[in-house]
């Protein structure tokens, strides 16, 4: 079993837990026979280090979402604009899954397309900029 | 002093809400209220329940899953939205 099965079957465990809300024997095991009962994805190229990582800045993305919104809330952002990203090497669909989520969760920018050849199209929006005339 | 945060987060929220919701009546595009809608929902919404959270430490375990799908809902539907108002303009950019 790898760690990133482990890491599967924890967080599974963990949302089970937090909706039932009971530690008593008979509840464990019916947790723990779902989160295993549940099929795993069967091959992943990813490596627990991306994983860990993007779980951490899932939650640095917190904090910074509401950093940004008081800064479009007092500082109106009124331009818009679109701009490409490069998606990183070896990234399966659940890490692209959560690429999107953070971008999209912070208020400034927000996916609006994922393209297979790598990209992600990101709209954005900023301040006006004045042009001097 | 924990009621005073509680309330204090809760009004927030709810400025939130209605900060990030009145744009949709004007006329900027789908994305841009896109963009409004989720300081509104996404992070006005979880700044109410983490009020919650501090009046009622009780339900904290509910509470706390609230919290998560609505970050991941609000956001994945924003992303859905996102991509249905975009793909049509792509078409039209081709024909």
């Amino acid at each position: 079993m790898g760690a990133i099965t482990i890491l599967n079957i924890v967080l599974r465990l963990a949302i089970w837990f937090l909706l039932t809300d009971d530690f008593s024997l008979p509840n464990i095991i019916i947790g723990m026979a779902i989160a295993f009962l549940i099929p795993l994805s069967r091959k992943s190229s990813s490596t627990l280090k991306d994983w860990l990582r993007i779980l951490w800045e899932v939650i640095v993305a917190v904090p910074q979402a509401y950093l940004e919104a008081f800064e479009i809330i007092f500082r109106p952002h009124n331009d818009e604009d679109i701009i490409r990203k490069k998606v990183k090497v070896r990234r399966n669909s659940g890490l692209i899954f959560l690429d999107i989520f953070l971008i999209t969760f912070t208020p400034k920018t927000i996916v609006v397309k994922y393209d297979e050849e790598g990209w992600y199209e990101i709209h954005r929006v900023k301040r006006k900029i004045r042009n001097k005339k | 002093m924990i009621d005073t945060l509680s309330y204090g987060l809760i009004i927030v929220g709810i400025i939130f809400w209605f900060w990030g919701t009145l744009p949709l009546i004007g006329n900027r595009s789908v994305l841009f209220k896109l963009h409004s809608l989720s300081v509104s929902d996404t992070l006005g919404s979880m700044a109410i329940v983490v009020g919650l959270l501090l009046k009622i430490p009780n339900e904290w375990s509910l509470l706390v899953l609230a919290i998560m799908t609505l970050a991941i809902w609000n956001t994945v539907l924003g992303y859905v939205l996102a991509y249905c108002s975009s793909s049509n303009e792509k078409i039209i950019n081709k024909k």
